[in-house]
């Protein structure tokens, strides 16, 4: 199996305070892997730095076996990183149809002189991008929300959007933060039935955070458990979860 | 050593100055985190007011007593129309138009030639003092060092000690809570405005005579200093706020001394505020200060419901079909004049649509992109360029230096992106446009335009008829091509951008490229404005683009309302309409008309930031919108 994403010995430190300290992990091709740990364990910032979104203190970021650490985010999203936000970041302002739009331009080529002279590249671009986006919603069978405002969505179907957003780039690896935050029993159970669909029909490899352990067990290939910005355990869901010293640290968090 | 010691030293009663103006700025900011821009205008209101005062007899310290009397009410009005900004960034845009409305009312009542009046001389002569050999200042510079510097100490001690300065801390950290422990919030806020209005007013009176008399733009230009001092002293501490005052004034003479190699170069004191402007917001940044507020200008972009869009372009098509006949008929020179400046001022208002509605920056430098399309044009005309070559290569200029101003802007919140375009405005005022390698050493380019008495053989001479139709040609290409530029690719990103970067940048898009492309799209709408006005007036000079063409022309935009392509029409109708009547700014002779434009134009913008932040489209828009609203309901 070849390594999709690797971290190693990656660390963040903000003044004294080391949110990340010393991650190494591997995520294979079409792998599902979970990361868990307790709140402020360091799993957003691990996120941002495999994004691009922060810089890492230390440690590297290998994306297909190329070290990216030094590039800007939009070079690792065209390298097929994609990723969701725990605070869903939709475009106000855009419908959803124009919101997966921005992203299904990653596959068109249009400059300012180009848009601005409506020079032919233009209505090509946007065509393209309507059409990949069309076609996402569709997959995703979101097709009804597409002329909706996003601020006027649920915080359910904003998630499913930002899903939906990131498919559009065609990625070889999904981040997920927390999908199912904010979502009621039914709505979770759709939503790992639908992830495990995305998985299935697209086969990328995903890397998710979530707190919720009915959308992790069933999903996940693997499980790397961070506490205190380190990995504190790291394995199959089963054993993961048996783990004496992860029932401490989540136990540890459910007192305070 | 010697000599740049004593040549420091000469900076230093200005520099008092510069500090004093710059409390007044740090006292309002602090409360009230709003920056009060028009600090130097009420300083000129003051010191005019104060000298007419002592020219009809009344004994020196009364008049100047009274005159800051006069600072502080204006600082409370102020107050009380920025109150119902909502934002940081508005309130300030709010104080712009009182700079408006301050240097207009000054101009229509004195005139804006250099005033006969005399400012008010606190002591009387400016003899200098003999210090063991050593004439470095006169009894009246000691006197202001004293007073400012007293002054300063009992501001300072002011506000750890008593009561207020306690409330005002409350109030500008958590106007809420303060709320809660019965602080007036208001009345605190007040309070400071009146006391930010009357040290400034008093920097004003203080300032003017060294300044080398009454003068209506330097007294405002004047503010980039305090500026400068203000934001050293990180816009909360009125001892650094000094300190930086001071520092500035020993800075500047040694700046000017280094510069005098270069031949003909003015405006180094405005150079040397500028460059502690921007490195002090970037510095503040690296720090992590993050003092300077936020609170974007516009309200996310909606896009325009299609009732107002087909209003908009009906409005637009009329227009047209008014014009158009002027173009037709032989109707003379003046009126294909007024038909070139329609569009020209529509191509300038038309650039910040594009900047403000469309990339969500604020930029109070526009005009300044106008004069480097206009130089720009100018400077490849002397090489012997084709004039329609020159105009692009003119544009490609400003598109160039709109792109270096966006490289700031990409570390900038848009508050401090305004202060920064400001004391950019105010520096080429005094220093780009008579740079020699940009302007001639006369502040004016001959921009002949060959050719179009050609096109228009016999019609007239200098062919107004068909450089009429150009400007109005590109006119509507550059409106096409905003309005194109927005439902595409670019324009995605752009609108993506201002509502999630680190959303934009997971999505693949380079930050950094998207905002540096839409500020460099602006500039070259700007510059082709401005180097079709050099055609136009067959000359480039700087003084049609002056700082208070930079604000006007983002005042008419606001008015507008900033995310309207159609409404760009409009601005260029207001300009060329207001100079109709009033004369244009550059002519100097007309100064108490012009000023009259100045004037109403500030008092629209305050009115209409107080109704709706989102201009006239806005109101529109809103009550167009609200029909489905009711019916969904
Ligand atoms: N920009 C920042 N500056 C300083 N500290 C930060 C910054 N970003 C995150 N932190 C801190 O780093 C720690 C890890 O944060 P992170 O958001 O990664 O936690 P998390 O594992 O995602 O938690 P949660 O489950 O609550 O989302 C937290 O203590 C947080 O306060
Ligand atoms: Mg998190």
């Amino acid at each position: 199996m070849s390594a999709i994403l690797e971290l190693r010995d990656v660390g963040v430190r903000f003044g004294t305070f080391d949110a990340v300290d010393g991650v190494s992990l591997t995520v294979n091709a079409g792998e599902v892997v979970g990361l868990i740990g307790p709140n402020g364990a360091g799993k957003t910032v691990t996120f941002n730095v495999i994004t691009g979104l922060q810089p890492a203190t230390r440690g590297r970021v290998l994306l297909g076996g190329t070290d990216v650490t030094r590039q800007p985010a939009h070079v690792r999203t065209a390298m097929g990183l994609s990723r969701t936000f725990q605070v869903v970041q939709l475009f106000a302002g855009m419908s959803v149809l124009q919101n997966l739009m921005v992203a299904a331009h990653r596959h068109t080529h249009a400059g300012v002189l180009v848009d601005a002279l409506r020079l032919p590249g233009r209505g090509r671009a946007l065509r393209q991008a309507e059409e990949r986006a069309r076609a996402v919603l569709a997959f995703l069978e979101l097709s009804h929300l597409a002329d909706l405002e996003v601020t006027s969505l649920p915080v359910g179907q904003a998630r499913l959007v930002e899903l939906a957003r990131a498919l559009c780039l065609t990625p070889t690896c999904l981040l997920l933060d927390e999908p199912a935050s904010g979502l009621d029993p039914g709505e979770t159970a759709d939503f790992v039935a639908l992830l495990a669909h995305v998985r299935s029909t697209l086969g990328c490899a995903m890397l998710l955070v979530e707190h919720d352990m009915g959308v992790v067990m069933p999903l996940c290939d693997h499980v790397i458990v961070m506490d205190f910005g380190k990995v504190l355990a790291s394995g199959p869901p089963l054993e993961v979860r048996d783990d004496p010293a992860v029932r401490a640290a989540y136990l540890g968090e459910e007192v305070h | 050593m010697k000599l740049y010691v004593s040549l420091a030293l000469s900076g230093l009663p200005i520099g008092a100055m510069y500090a004093l103006s710059a409390m007044g700025i740090v006292i309002v900011f602090k409360t009230s985190k709003v920056f009060n821009f028009a600090a130097g205008a009420i300083g000129l209101a003051c010191a005019y007011f104060a000298s007419t005062l002592h020219s009809h007899g009344f004994p020196t310290l009364l008049a100047v007593a009274v005159a800051v009397l006069l600072g502080a009410a204006i600082g409370v009005l102020m107050e009380l129309t920025v109150r119902p900004a909502k934002g940081a960034l508005t309130g300030t845009i709010v104080t712009l138009g009182w700079l408006l409305v301050l240097q207009g009312v000054v101009g229509w009542v004195y005139g804006t030639q250099v005033a006969t009046n005399e400012p008010v001389q606190i002591v009387g002569d400016g003899n200098f003092i003999d210090w063991g050999g050593v004439l470095l200042y006169s009894n009246q510079q000691v006197v202001l060092l004293v007073v400012a510097a007293v002054l300063a100490a009992g501001l300072a001690v002011f506000f750890t000690v008593t009561a207020l300065g306690t409330a005002t801390r409350a109030v500008s950290e958590a106007p809420d809570a303060a709320r809660l422990l019965g602080i007036g919030v208001n009345r605190v806020n007040l309070v400071a405005w009146g006391l930010g209005g009357a040290v400034s007013g008093f920097a004003g009176v203080l300032v003017a005579p060294l300044l080398g008399g009454l003068d209506t733009t330097k007294l405002v230009v004047f503010t980039v200093q305090a500026l400068a001092a203000a934001l050293v002293g990180r816009l909360s501490s009125l001892p650094l706020t000094f300190a930086g005052g001071v520092t500035l004034g020993l800075l500047q003479p040694i700046v000017a001394r280094a510069l005098q190699q270069f031949d003909g170069i003015k405006g180094t004191q405005e150079l040397t505020a500028f460059a502690v402007v921007l490195v002090s917001l970037l510095f503040m940044k690296r720090s992590g200060r993050r003092d300077v507020g936020g609170g974007l200008l516009p309200a996310p972009l909606q896009p325009l419901p299609r009732g107002v869009f087909a209003v908009a372009t009906a409005v637009g098509v009329a227009l047209a079909v008014l014009l158009a006949p002027l173009l037709v008929d032989d109707v003379g020179n003046a009126s294909h004049y007024n038909v070139s400046q329609v569009a020209i001022w529509g191509l300038a208002t038309l650039s910040l649509v594009l900047l403000v509605g469309v990339v969500g920056q604020v930029s109070v430098c526009q005009a300044v992109f106008m004069g480097c399309g206009a130089y720009g044009t100018g400077i490849a005309m002397g090489h012997g360029v084709p004039f329609l070559l020159a105009i692009v290569i003119g544009a490609v200029l400003a598109a160039a230096v709109a792109a270096l101003v966006g490289l700031p802007a990409l570390r900038l919140e848009p508050l401090e992106l305004a202060i920064a375009t400001l004391s950019l405005s105010f520096t080429a005022d005094r220093f780009l446009y008579s740079w020699p390698p940009l302007a001639s050493s006369d502040g004016n380019r001959p921009v002949a335009r060959p050719g179009f008495a050609n096109i228009d053989p016999g019609h007239v001479a200098n062919g107004q008829r068909a450089y009429a139709w150009l400007a109005l040609g590109i006119f509507v290409v550059a409106c096409f091509a905003v309005a194109s530029l927005r439902r595409a690719r670019t324009g995605a990103a752009l609108t993506a951008l201002r509502s999630s970067e680190p959303a934009t940048a997971a999505m693949g898009f380079s930050v950094v490229s998207v905002k540096l492309r839409g500020f460099a799209a602006s500039g070259f709408i700007a510059g082709l404005a401005g180097a079709l006005y050099a055609g136009l007036v067959q000359g480039a000079s700087g003084a049609a683009f002056d700082f208070t063409r930079s604000i006007t022309l983002l005042a008419y935009a606001v008015i507008i309302g900033v995310g309207s392509v159609p409404g760009a029409v409009l601005g260029g109708m207001i300009v060329t309409l207001t100079t109709l009547t009033f004369g244009s700014t550059s002519d100097v002779a007309n100064g108490s008309q012009v000023s009259l434009t100045t004037m109403f134009t500030g008092i629209i913008l305050i009115a209409i930031l107080a109704l709706t932040p989102e201009g006239l489209t806005g109101i529109v828009s809103r009550n167009v919108r609200k029909q489905p609203e009711l019916v969904a309901a």
